[in-house]
């Protein structure tokens, strides 16, 4: 049931754009008397379900549902077939490691105008989210990260690229961010939202990625 | 392919993550030396991870990734790599003892044969996924 809905969810992103591949959580507890190493596979913030593989040296043993654990009890054994865990188990095992996970990092898409270093009027908007997202967290790892679409050169592209970000680091910094805790990047026309064609226009592809650590 | 990067003096030695949440005994332990884990203290590669009986930590990583363990915990941060513009990518942890739950960031994105945990009795890999790219 799980795997039908991830494909369902993985075909209907298929007909819009660009995939990437699923972020996984899982967990994994070494026993101390019984010597076992037992892994987890739990769904992602988003609801999605990855896939993990368990190797020793008689084989390996693929997890792909949410819950489902396996169990290596010696190193020459195979992983045991996979198991749904029950919460209570889990929380009983694992809770204080879940607990102390971190918050996510958090992502914002920053357009401008095409050919220009200039923010789009929303994405000015954004700005404030971005710092009071920086200041409730006390992140001091922040990533501004430039692009540009396939209009012009690639070279040009590079330099409007980095532009872009340094637009993007000089208002953090003027609002009170830290600029140790900015790493500015540019990727040019790489790594678009949207792949286009050469010279294509595409304002998704304007844009500077502020990741909140 | 030319980086343009705003830090200054990018050290040999890459910060690889950052501390986010300390609960009683935690610490890190580096070249030998043991400290208190605090809060924003930054994690580098060969790192080892550890925390007591009442202990919990949570680490978040330059990639995105991340790890937090449960008490009586060891963990070996034993490879970190993060670097897109030239393709290099390496995240291999070793867990010796206790809990840890993971949660994987842009290296299993884009190179999820690079990235692998190590347990005492065996070897999690994380398989690569299926993915479709159309363009109009």
């Amino acid at each position: 049931m799980i795997n039908d809905f991830a494909e369902r969810r993985m075909n209907k992103k298929s007909v819009v754009t660009f995939v990437f591949a699923i972020a996984l959580a899982f967990v994994f507890f070494v026993a101390g008397c019984a010597k076992k190493n037992i892994f987890v596979l739990l769904p992602n913030p988003d609801g999605t379900v990855g896939e993990i593989t368990v190797t020793t040296s008689k084989g390996t043993q693929v997890v792909s549902d949410a819950e489902h654990a396996t169990e290596v009890s010696s190193a020459d054994v195979l992983p045991s077939k996979p198991v749904k865990m029950g919460k209570a188990t889990i929380e009983e095992n694992f809770g204080k490691a879940l607990e102390a996970q971190p918050v996510p990092a958090v992502t914002f898409t920053l357009y401008f105008k095409s050919g220009t270093n200039l923010l789009t009027e929303d994405s000015k908007k954004l700005i404030p989210d971005v710092l009071a997202t920086i200041s409730s967290r006390n992140a001091t790892d922040i990533s501004v990260v430039g692009h540009a679409d396939r209009v012009g050169r690639e070279d040009a592209n590079r330099r409007l690229s980095y532009k872009r970000a340094v637009v993007v680091r000089d208002i953090l910094t003027s609002r009170g961010v830290d600029p140790g805790f900015l790493e500015v990047t540019s990727h040019g026309e790489s790594n678009p939202l949207i792949p286009t064609a050469d010279e294509v226009a595409e304002p998704k592809n304007r844009r500077v990625e502020v990741t909140v650590r | 392919m030319i980086l343009l990067a705003g830090s200054p003096g990018l050290a040999a030695k890459q910060v690889a993550g950052v501390v986010k949440n300390v609960k009683g005994e935690a610490s890190i332990e580096r070249s030998g030396q043991i400290t208190s884990a605090i809060v924003g203290a930054k994690i580098y590669q060969k790192d080892v991870l550890l925390t007591g009986p009442g202990g919990s930590m949570g680490v978040i990583f330059r990639d995105d990734a991340t790890l937090s363990l449960g008490p009586d915990s060891r963990i070996v941060v034993d490879e970190f790599l993060f670097s897109p513009a030239d393709g290099k990518f390496s995240f291999v942890s070793k867990i010796t003892k206790g809990t840890a739950a993971y949660l994987s960031g842009k290296i299993v994105k884009l190179a999820p044969e690079s990235a692998r945990v190590e347990t005492p009795l065996a070897v999690l890999g994380i398989r690569g996924t299926r993915f479709v790219v159309k363009v109009e």
